[in-house]
Parts: C-alpha cells; structure tokens; sequence
C-alpha cells in the first residue's frame, strides 16, 4: 500500500493533520474509518471519493469536531480538535437555510451566533452574496430561491464564518447536472479567491478530480484511505479539460483504486 | 378548419368559466332560499312545531331584538368574549411554555409522558363542576374551566414542534458553536411557529365551546346563559338568533386566525414573503445601501 501522506514539504504549511484517525460506530461493531493519515497543505483543494459506507462523510464530521474519533487524533492549525472551532466551517447536501430569514439575514447567522453583525459585517455579506451571484436576491426567502440559489446563499454564509479550512459534504448533490457542474466552477474560483483549504465529498470521480489538488479515494468495508491521488492540471481548468488525456489518466487511476475496472 | 375547431379562443373559454361560477353561486342561493321557505311555510302550516323551530322571519325578527330594539345580546357577547380570550392566553401560556419545558427535557418528558396520555384521555370538560367546587362561581372558575378545555392543543402541537427539529439545521448550529440558548431562539421557536399556530387555532374554537359549558353550569351571563333563558321561556326564536350569533363569532374566529398566521407565519404565504421581504429591505438598505 502506498503511503498516504499528502506533501510533507514544510510542517509550518500543514493545516489539517490526522494520526490513525479510526471511528467505530454501534458499540464498535461498525467501522466507520480505520487508521487514517494525512497531512493536508493550507490552501489545497482536497476531494474525498468513494462509495457509500467507506467513512468521507464520517472523516468531514471527524474534521469538523462535530464528533469525536475512537481511535488516534486530529489536529487543525497545530492544536487537537476537541469539538466545534471557529476556523473551520461546514457546509451540507441540504442548503439547511432558515425559511423565515432572508438570504442576507441567512448568511449574517453565523456572525449572529458569535456576537452582534456590525456595520462592516453586513457589508460583507453583501459582498459574499456578490461573489455567489446573489446580489439581486439578499432579500428573498429560501422558498422564493431555486435549489442552486438556496446553495449559493449556504456557500456565501459558509464564507461569511471567516473560517479557512471549509468542509463540504456534497453541496451540490442534490442538484441537477447543469447546476451543479456550473457551482463548481464558481466553487473552484472562490476557493481559490479566499485563499481557503477545501475539503469536498463526492461519490463522481471526474467531479472529484476536476476541482482538487489531492484525491483522497476512500474504500468501504471498513472505511479507508486506500489512496491519494495528486492532481497537477494547472489552474483555472476550463470544462473541456475533462476530455483531455491526462485528466482520463487520473480518473482511470481512481478507478482502478476503487477495483471498478 | 379542424385544426381551429379544436381550439377554442381565449375569450369563449374566459366567458365559459364565469358563466359556470355564477351559475353554481345561483344555485346554492336557490337551494338555500328554498330551504329556509319549505322551514317558513312548514311552521306557518304546521308542519313543524313553531314552539321549537321557530319562522326564520321570528328568527330575523328576534335578531332585530336583540341587537338594536332591546340591545341585551351586548352585554352577553361582550362577557363572553372576554372569557374565551382571557382563557385562550392563560391555556397557551400554559400550553407553550409546558410544551417547550418538556420537549427540551428529555427527563421530563419520560417522567410526565403517563400524565400527558391520562389527561388526553379524559374528556376535560367533565372536570368543570369540580374545578366550580373548587373556585366557586365567578370568573375565576370559568376562565380555569377554559384553560383547561384549550391548552391541549398548542401543548402538544408545541412539544411536536419543538422535538422534530430537522437534524442538518441542528448540526448547522452545532457547526456554528450557538449556545443552547441560540438554538432555542434563533432555529427551534422560530421553525416551530406555525404547527404551534395551527395548535392556537384549535385551541380558539375550544375556548368557544369551553366558555359555553362554563356558561351553561353557572347561568350568570353571557350568550350560554342566554340560550339557558331563552330555551327555559321557550322563546325559541332569540335562542336561534344566540346560536347563528356563535356560528358568526366562530367564523370571525377562524377568519382572524387565518390573519394572524399570515403575520406571524409569514414565510408560509406567498403575500407575506414579499410583504415582509419590501420590509427588510427598506429598513437595511435604507441608509446603508442607497
């Protein structure tokens, strides 16, 4: 087995790192994830890929703080995670807007739950909701917004935590393939504008290859970290890379990781 | 040509559906026109009792009575209606606050999950002599009479509300460090608003039942009293005006409802989105964003 440790350049550059990270589920009759390790780089853009069952949700949420691992440790910006921290921001399948707040009001939440939105914060929610496409909608409802916009208005109020290390557990899932391939593009581009360290869960490979810098493939039965996969298209990668041989050669990598060929 | 045959134009379809409209509303006239002379001329040729259905010309005639010529039926609605709106805070005060105390206990709610099933089962209202011997007569009593007949539902529409908190917008705070507090207030209330109005609006119409029992036990005043005497004189004829005076009240209940949910739930309701959408607009971009 390949060694899957992500680009050990300089430790100071290392903002998420985990150490036989394992979870165990139902009294420790279900493993969720057995012994991960990784070391993730600031500003990379990491896709976690694999079927259902092998732990890329349960690795977010183990990131995230939201849940505690069983086994080993994680560490952000050189300190365990112990719960819920403020430099890192969550984003899920579900929009999870609140319907009776506008899309401003949604995005300024999170500033709301630390403390009153100041002047500068609001500006900077409209500001967000400028850079998802959303300026003309800062005071529709959720039930007034399409499933894509409902997404854009989580994106922008993710990026309204200030967090540097975002988690996305598939947030375009749910949507049709036009959507949520143009989301990604936009994802790609403010990701790379905010400086952020992305982590994005997705069960397509060629959407995995096509935004990240590293591929983490993951196999079921127990969840595992089988392999990383580094991506070195340069960037920004238009569509059509996807149909360029290079790429077709990653994702003929994944797969045959994920013994579908 | 066959093609235009199956198309009929805009304005014949528009002609159609009014001309359907308004012959549906004449018809119900008709019925209920007819109905209400088959009662007028049954009673004048004796086939019904006069004594206990009364012409709907004496109806409208004791209505005229007494409203405008005696103006007694006032007095009553008013005591009435202050007891069922004083009942209907105090039961949804009690209702609420139970319902959020034990949707966010979990030892609580085991501990008073017997009680809750015991009381559903009883029929509440067999409780009000007692609560009379308990408070004598007066006010007091009734007004306890209806909280007890109304809290159930907004107690339990609020404890449904409260405990099914979608899990995603619960981790979404989890994620965000909200205190237990901020949870409480900024995603649980809030997402529970409108089953617990539905629950308020069910607890209305039993206050209006529960201040007519309270009425009819203790015959002081208001419109159960009324019916009482009326009934009691066989002066049928005012006792039916009382009663469509209640299916009025109870209409205007139900419609003022309505009006309140699409304030306070506003986000359900198309108008009320944009209503309260212009709104924050207004008060955000005002001197901020011009």
């Amino acid at each position: 087995m390949p060694d899957p440790t992500i680009a050990q350049s300089s430790t100071h550059d290392i903002v998420v790192s985990g150490q036989g990270v394992g979870k165990t589920f139902a009294d420790g009759s279900v493993i969720a994830l057995q012994d991960a390790h990784f070391n993730i780089k600031r500003g990379s853009f990491v896709s976690l890929v694999g079927p259902s069952g092998c732990g890329k949700s349960t690795l977010l949420r183990l990131i995230s703080g939201l849940i505690p691992p069983t086994s080993g440790e994680i560490a952000v910006h050189g300190t365990p995670v112990t719960g819920p921290r403020a430099d890192i921001s969550m984003m899920f399948q579900k929009a999870t807007l609140l319907d009776w707040r506008t899309a401003i009001e949604n995005v300024l939440l999170p500033t709301e739950i630390n403390g009153t939105p100041t002047k500068a914060d609001k500006n900077r929610a409209f500001d967000l909701l400028k850079l998802v496409g959303l300026e003309d909608f800062a005071f529709s409802f959720p039930a007034q917004l399409s499933g894509g916009m409902q997404q854009r208005v989580a994106l922008a109020r993710l990026l309204q935590t200030g967090a540097d290390i975002l988690l996305l557990d598939e947030p375009f899932g749910a949507l049709d393939e036009f959507t949520r391939e143009h989301l990604n593009m936009e994802l790609m581009r403010i990701v790379q504008e905010v400086g952020a360290t992305a982590f994005f869960v997705t069960h397509n490979i060629a959407e995995a290859i096509f935004l990240a810098d590293q591929v983490v493939v993951m196999t079921s039965r127990p969840g595992r970290m089988a392999k990383i996969v580094d991506v070195d298209l340069e960037r920004p990668r238009p569509l059509s890379i996807q149909t360029s041989v290079e790429f077709n050669k990653l994702v003929e990598d994944v797969r045959e990781t994920l013994g579908e060929m | 040509m066959a093609v235009q045959d199956a198309i009929p134009a805009p304005q014949a379809v528009e002609d159609t559906a009014g001309t359907v409209r308004r012959k549906r509303i004449l018809r119900h006239a008709g019925i209920f026109l007819t109905l209400i002379l088959m009662w007028e001329f049954g009673s004048r040729i004796g086939w019904l009792d006069p004594l206990f259905y009364p012409r709907p010309s004496n109806i409208m005639r004791s209505f005229w009575l007494i409203y405008f010529q005696n103006g007694n039926v006032w007095y009553h609605l008013y005591a009435t209606m202050s007891l069922v709106f004083l009942g209907w805070i105090g039961g949804s005060i009690l209702g609420i606050g139970l319902g959020s105390l034990v949707g966010f206990n979990s030892v609580l709610r085991r501990f008073l999950k017997p009680y809750v099933i015991v009381l559903e089962a009883t029929p509440r209202i067999a409780v009000a002599p007692l609560l009379i011997a308990a408070l004598g007569f007066g006010a007091s009593s009734k007004i306890a009479i209806i909280v007890l007949v109304c809290f159930f539902a907004p107690f339990i529409n609020t404890l449904s509300g409260v405990m099914n908190v979608d899990e995603d917008r619960l981790e979404l705070f989890r994620s965000m460090r909200a205190s237990k507090m901020q949870v409480l207030r900024k995603l649980v209330l809030p997402d529970a608003v409108p089953i617990i109005m539905a629950g308020e609006r069910l607890a209305l119409t039993a206050a209006l039942s529960g201040a007519l029992v309270a009425e009819f036990i203790q015959r002081d005043e208001g419109i159960g009293s009324l019916i009482l005497v009326y009934t009691r004189n066989l002066n049928m004829a005012s006792a039916f005006a009382c009663i469509f005076t209640l299916t009025i009240l109870g209409f205007l209940i139900f419609k003022g409802m309505e009006k309140i949910d699409f304030y306070v739930a506003f986000w359900k309701y198309e108008g009320g989105r944009e209503r309260v959408s212009a709104k924050r607009r207004a008060a955000m971009e005002g001197p901020d964003h011009a």
